[in-house]
């Protein structure tokens, strides 16, 4: 019986540390979760995978998220998306609007950028993604729209900012939407879910003063 | 002795065979596909292959085990810990994109199911009773949370998925449950026959133990 209470009593430890170590301490539960708190501990740095988009030269994603100024919000669509990414969609109108009324008074506010990228960069080419930012009344200036042409660069920009993209078997796509915020030196600092987008908002004008005021 | 051995042989055979078929690329991704398929189909063929497994263990393997297995304590502990481990929906999404925990899932699922099979008959009613009393509300709630949830709480699976498996994970355990209160009814009825009749009579079966 000894035997048993010492074994039983090192299996409760091993299943705590086991569980302990997926739930990073009791801290999430779900992937999701554990990505987003991976994230906030450690800074990834966006992949030199080619983009182009309306109104851009084809360059490397890291390129155009690390020039050294301004913060980017990054979220990830496809255009015909009927679902989540409309609300995104409408969370990036409502950002775009609030940066616009702040850039007259804030410097910060100039160094906030919004970036859309599609993972559906087989169908969404330049002129489908102009498209669909003139139907969201997309600021060329503050909010662009990037596809990645290259399906295996694509699944390298997926994993490494662990999007994980699901077919629903309706021709649709499932996706962990959320808003990614980017720093000055393209690196992923923070995930916000999308509700949060005052929050994702004020963080990235708090990177961005913090910057400017250096 | 002889058709021991051979009947033996082919139970291992049997049991490596079925575990080869569910490691085949095409199975695995079938199987993983869908939610309610990885976690209600996948999983309890695992274990019953583990479970399979366990019982085609050698005579002395069995006896030093059992030195550790006080009244199955130790087996039973294990294959509840293992489950509530497995229950965490972040495991769901790491095993499939990430080849180590997936084979470790597997192994914790064998266990899982070698050390039901170890354990049961030692356990006695009570800490079967004490296992499931642990495990089966565990599911309920897991499937309540997962049918209630309004966001996805593994990425790679649809919503609906997840509702449906979460009610089914609640139809198994209530079906586990009933099940057992059953053998538990039975095993009284039985007990109380053998206690009413002092002398036993030839017919009786409670007497047959």
């Amino acid at each position: 019986m000894l035997k048993t209470a010492l074994l039983s009593a090192s299996l409760a430890v091993a299943g705590y540390a086991c569980s302990a170590w997926l739930t990073h301490d009791f801290q999430v539960w779900t992937a999701e979760g554990a990505r987003r708190l991976e994230v906030a501990l450690q800074p990834v740095a966006a992949p030199s995978v080619q983009i182009d988009g309306p109104g851009l030269a084809t360059q490397a994603l890291s390129q155009l998220l690390s020039d050294g100024q301004s913060v980017t919000l990054v979220d990830f669509v496809y255009t015909r998306c009927q679902t989540v990414c409309l609300a995104l969609g409408s969370v990036y109108q409502q950002m775009q609007t609030t940066l616009q009324a702040a850039r007259k008074t804030d410097v910060s506010a100039r160094q906030v950028r919004l970036l859309s990228i599609s993972f559906d960069g087989q169908r969404d080419n330049p002129r489908i993604l102009q498209a669909y930012a003139a139907r969201l009344s997309a600021d060329q200036l503050l909010w662009r729209f990037v596809r990645v042409p290259d399906l295996k660069e694509t699944q390298r920009l997926l994993a490494d900012f662990q999007v994980i993209v699901v077919p629903d078997g309706r021709g649709d796509f499932e996706h962990n939407a959320a808003l990614l915020v980017v720093n000055q030196h393209g690196q992923l600092v923070r995930i916000f879910d999308y509700a949060e987008q005052q929050l994702a908002l004020d963080y990235a004008r708090d990177l961005a003063n913090a910057s400017s005021l250096r | 002795m002889k058709l021991a051995q051979s009947w033996l042989k082919w139970h291992l055979a049997i049991a490596g065979l079925a575990l080869c078929l569910l490691a085949l690329p095409g199975a695995r991704l079938f199987l993983e596909a869908s939610m309610t398929r990885h976690m209600l189909v996948q999983f309890p063929l695992l274990a019953l292959i583990g479970f399979w497994f366990a019982g085609a263990l050698p005579r002395n393997w069995m006896r030093r085990l059992n030195l550790w297995n006080g009244y199955g304590i130790s087996g039973l502990f294990a294959s509840a810990l293992l489950l509530a481990i497995l229950m965490i929906p972040r495991v769901l999404d790491l095993a499939l994109v990430d080849g180590r925990i997936e084979l470790v899932k597997w192994l914790a699922l064998l266990l899982c199911g070698a050390g039901v099979r170890l354990s049961w008959q030692p356990a006695g009613l009570l800490v079967q009773g004490f296992f499931l009393g642990n495990v089966l509300p565990m599911m309920v709630v897991v499937g309540y949370l997962f049918e209630s949830s309004p966001v996805r709480l593994c990425n790679a699976y649809l919503l609906d998925d997840q509702e449906r498996l979460g009610q089914n994970l609640i139809w198994v355990a209530a079906t586990i449950g009933l099940a057992w209160f059953a053998i538990l009814v039975r095993a009284m009825m039985r007990r109380e026959a053998a206690t009413a009749l002092p002398t036993p009579s030839e017919d009786d079966p409670s007497t047959a133990k």
